[in-house]
């Protein structure tokens, strides 16, 4: 990047409704040269730009693993993702990027994994699940568990991953949860922190990564607490407004560290030694 | 005696600076309507105030500009084509004050470091600095109190202080030295140590001029160890959220990025400034906002300034320049805050 505020030329080439207010965008560069900058990491985010509307700052979904082509899932919610949401296959946009730290997928190797995602936060972990769940990678790790809740059935986001791919790979599981129950719905309700001290998993050698609503987060971080995960062992991703993504325009702080730079991915930790301004 | 050091009339000041003025787009600071000085482009020396206090303005909308063009889109013919301006050229900057260039070495790392800024540091590179030393500090001023100097201007090219009917000359890079040879017969070498006297004798009489020196001692290990203070909301209670404050200091950096599109196929994206003392400013799409009330975001500016800009970078995050404290509609005061801290500080 000579110029970390200039965005890459890229074209949508699939929109994939997910949930009545998601949808998840694959998205190629028009230079193909831009995939040897564009190296993302596993929980690493992208600015997208519409031009003529903005950017905004959005995690990449997809695992590098997956070569040629970038997945970003983006929930409907203010004026840069409502245009997006306007937007047909075949349109131009910018991506600048990757951005930020990552999941440290190298420490995990050896170790179980417990996802635990809520609504569209499970969006950064998806990029993390398909990198250990992925060809050679999948040996690296021990058993995968993903607990995932939403508003409702239809706000479950990557169903076909939910329901068709993920509870086939060998060593996964899937639990799945819902906040109120429905019609045609005979899965667990209830929210996704007291699902998961249902489910009770061990912390014996495993890591716990969380994204979701921030209440949600907050609530699962205790439980995880709880159920005795040491703190170097829990790490969730965070969501703060950006504009530059570089550390620069001043506005994702949290203490003196920078989200866009420092973050998004942190350990339980490290949020411990910030101030709790997120 | 070095060789960097030289004297110059007020005859040869104006004569070079006409000089430059002529060869280099000069910018200096003149005096806009009564009271207000900015720094601005000059045709030479008649139209630049050479004795004020600290501007009203500080240069750094030199480096980055209230609002500036970061590129420019074009989506016609299918494709998208994205065009940056043109960079700079090579300007000199005249009549800083040794807290505004420091307030400069406070943002170079912020527009330097993994992510190299390059509309910021283009203009870094394509301006000359010539820093004249502080003769009248303001009411407000307190640059000893924050580590500055008001004759000390490290990371400028050259220096100027005024002594008698001269002015001594310290260039302090090599290219403040290229500067002088380009204009000989303007500056004679100061072979006695004319200027380094005379920079002490003013750094002498001006020690008694600054109105309040707080104490900065203590303060950060203070703020290093309380976030949560009701102090800051009985500040938050008096500020009215209207960022005069990041407006006018010299450190403050934060921007806003947004487009301009008359047709839709073509437009503009830019930056422009912003401030943390909006509320807008972090709230995110979804409607949370990580700093929701005025008493996070004052505490957030200061913590900036006396904590998180040192924590970060290792400097200072405010270089006592006081146009904060002049500008502020209810009297904050970053002097009193200090004080306040500390007192906080020495009751445990």
């Amino acid at each position: 990047m000579d110029n970390p505020l200039k965005p890459y030329p890229a074209t949508i080439v699939k929109i994939t409704d997910e949930t009545p207010d998601v949808k998840t965008f694959q998205i190629v560069f028009d230079d193909p040269g831009v995939w040897d900058h564009f190296r993302h990491k596993p929980g690493q985010v992208a600015q997208i730009s519409v031009f003529g509307v903005g950017e905004a700052t959005i995690s990449i979904t997809s695992s590098p693993t997956r070569k040629g082509l970038l997945e970003f899932s983006v929930k409907r919610v203010g004026l840069l993702t409502g245009a997006l949401h306007q937007l047909e296959a075949g349109s131009k946009v910018g991506i600048r990027g990757p951005l930020g730290n990552h999941f440290p997928y190298e420490e995990m190797k050896g170790s179980d994994l417990l996802f635990i995602g809520g609504g569209i936060g499970l969006a950064p972990l998806r990029a993390l699940i398909d990198f250990v769940l992925d060809g050679e990678n999948r040996s690296h790790y021990g058993q995968v568990e993903i607990i995932y809740g939403a508003r409702s059935a239809a706000d479950l986001c990557f169903k076909d991953d939910l329901f068709n791919r993920w509870p086939h790979m060998p060593g996964t599981k899937v639990y799945l949860t819902i906040d109120r129950p429905e019609e045609g719905w005979n899965g667990h309700v209830g929210f996704v922190p007291s699902y998961l001290e249902e489910i009770s998993p061990s912390p014996r050698n495993r890591f716990a990564i969380t994204c979701g609503p921030p209440v949600m987060i907050k609530f699962v971080l205790s439980a995880l607490q709880k159920l005795g995960f040491p703190d170097e062992r829990i790490i969730t991703t965070l969501e703060m407004k950006m504009k530059c993504g570089v550390g620069k325009c001043g506005r994702c702080n949290i203490g003196s560290k920078f989200v866009c730079v420092d973050g998004p991915v942190f350990y339980l930790s490290q949020l411990k030694e910030l101030p709790p301004e997120f | 005696m070095s060789v960097r050091d030289f004297l110059l009339t007020r005859e040869g000041l104006h004569s070079w600076l006409s000089r430059l003025a002529r060869d280099y787009p000069l910018i200096a600071p003149v005096e806009e309507e009564k009271g207000v000085i900015t720094f601005k482009q000059v045709g030479g020396p008649q139209e630049i105030v050479f004795d004020c206090a600290p501007s009203t303005l500080p240069p750094k909308e030199w480096f980055l500009p209230s609002t500036e063009e970061l590129f420019a889109f074009s989506t016609a013919g299918g494709g998208i084509t994205l065009q940056e301006p043109p960079g700079p050229k090579e300007r000199v900057l005249f009549g800083l004050h040794p807290c505004d260039v420091r307030a400069l070495l406070a943002l170079d790392p912020v527009f330097g470091g993994t992510y190299p800024d390059p509309y910021y540091l283009g203009r870094r590179k394509a301006t000359i600095i010539v820093a004249l030393s502080c003769t009248k500090p303001g009411p407000y001023c307190f640059c000893p109190a924050v580590g500055g100097d008001p004759v000390v201007a490290a990371g400028a090219d050259l220096l100027l202080t005024e002594s008698g009917s001269s002015f001594a000359v310290k260039a302090m890079t090599s290219r403040g030295e290229e500067i002088i040879q380009r204009y000989p017969g303007h500056f004679a070498p100061d072979e006695e140590g004319r200027g380094e006297r005379a920079r002490q004798e003013l750094a002498g009489q001006l020690a008694g001029m600054f109105a309040f020196l707080p104490d900065l001692r203590g303060v950060k290990e203070f703020l290093d160890g309380h976030f949560e203070l009701p102090y800051w909301e009985e500040v938050a209670s008096r500020c009215l959220g209207c960022g005069i404050c990041t407006y006018t200091c010299p450190t403050c950096h934060c921007f806003d990025i947004f487009d301009q599109s008359w047709d839709g196929a073509r437009g503009l994206r830019a930056r422009c400034w912003d401030s943390c003392m909006f509320s807008q400013f972090t709230r995110m799409a979804g409607g949370h906002n990580p700093r929701p009330t005025q008493k996070e975001r004052v505490r957030n500016r200061f913590l900036h300034k006396l904590k998180y800009h040192q924590d970060r970078y290792g400097l200072g995050g405010c270089v006592g320049c006081g146009r904060c404290v002049a500008k502020c509609p209810v009297n904050i005061d970053i002097r009193r805050i200090i004080g306040d801290l500390k007192e906080l500080a020495s009751h445990g």
